[in-house]
């Protein structure tokens, strides 16, 4: 009887405990699209430091988050990334490889990925964060980009439609 | 006569409006925005012109090999703006940021780049679309 009651009081904390952290994550689905006036300078555009996506369409379910970046005349960028942090292979544009992980650090999502193309010059890497976060009907999207040793950073904001 | 000649003008004036229109063509025409690239080598040549300013830039490769590369920056205006001129770029040494042409050409937009020697450095304010 003693058993029963321990066993039956562990499975309660753990459900307990893994409604509390599905709670926690917010919910980043949605269509997102550039908010220019709100974003850092250059962030699209003619030559933008860091571009960022014209409009991200996103899909969250309690493992994993679709993400789909479009810009005008960019080929588009996708991937479906599983919350646990795990390693996929990111649909880029013909010439790009490319794979990332994503997991929430607390209320952020925060999506991390490598990318390689060759070039005139050789072979290019490039890494990339971005760290997510949700405000009202607002998201912000902090970028930071890792290439030959120098790292640059920049901020951009979505409207959701 | 005068038809011909009027004829004649028009074409002219028409053509050498179109040279301006085409030479400021939008960055995700011609550039690759998901292919960005850091190059670091010798200016060769120079094309001081507006509405944007071409630097020829000599990279050596990992294999040894020099590629010139053409560097698509501002026009001469908005370099003078951050102190650049022209007698800084000839075989100066830069580090470039940019962007790939689409062509896969060695062509880069350059979104910033830094006069080594000098530490002159200039980052692209344009901020229309």
């Amino acid at each position: 009887m003693k058993r029963l009651t321990i066993v039956c009081g562990v499975a309660l904390a753990l459900g307990a405990q893994t409604a509390a952290l599905a709670q926690a994550r917010p919910d980043f689905s949605g269509t997102w699209r550039l908010n220019v006036s709100k974003s850092a300078p250059n962030v699209a555009g003619n030559t933008p430091n860091i571009p960022f996506p014209s409009q991200i369409v996103a899909r969250q379910t309690p493992t994993d988050i679709s993400v789909e970046s479009t810009s005008i005349r960019q080929q588009p960028v996708s991937a479906v990334y599983k919350l646990d942090g795990s390693k996929v292979t990111v649909q880029a544009p013909e010439g790009i490889s490319e794979t990332g992980e994503a997991k929430f650090d607390g209320p952020n999502l925060v999506i991390t990925s490598r990318r390689s193309f060759s070039s005139p010059a050789g072979e290019v890497v490039v890494d990339f964060k971005e760290v997510w976060s949700l405000s009202g009907s607002a998201l912000t999207i902090e970028k930071t980009r890792t290439q030959s040793g120098d790292t640059s950073n920049s901020k951009a904001v979505y409207d959701k439609t | 006569m005068r038809m011909k000649l009027f004829a004649t003008l028009s074409f002219g004036i028409l053509l050498a409006a179109t040279v301006p229109v085409l030479a400021h063509h939008s960055f995700s025409a011609t550039y690759d925005g998901n292919k960005p690239i850091t190059l670091r080598g010798t200016v060769s040549k120079l094309g001081w012109q507006n509405p944007h300013a071409h630097i020829y830039v000599d990279v050596k490769n990992a294999d040894g090999k020099v590629v010139t590369w053409e560097v698509e920056s501002a026009g001469p205006t908005a370099l003078l703006k951050q102190g650049l001129r022209k007698e800084d770029f000839v075989g100066a040494e830069v580090i470039i940021k940019g962007f790939l042409a689409k062509d896969g050409t060695p062509t880069v937009n350059a979104s910033s780049f830094t006069l080594v020697e000098s530490k002159k450095e200039f980052v692209n304010e344009q901020t229309t679309p």
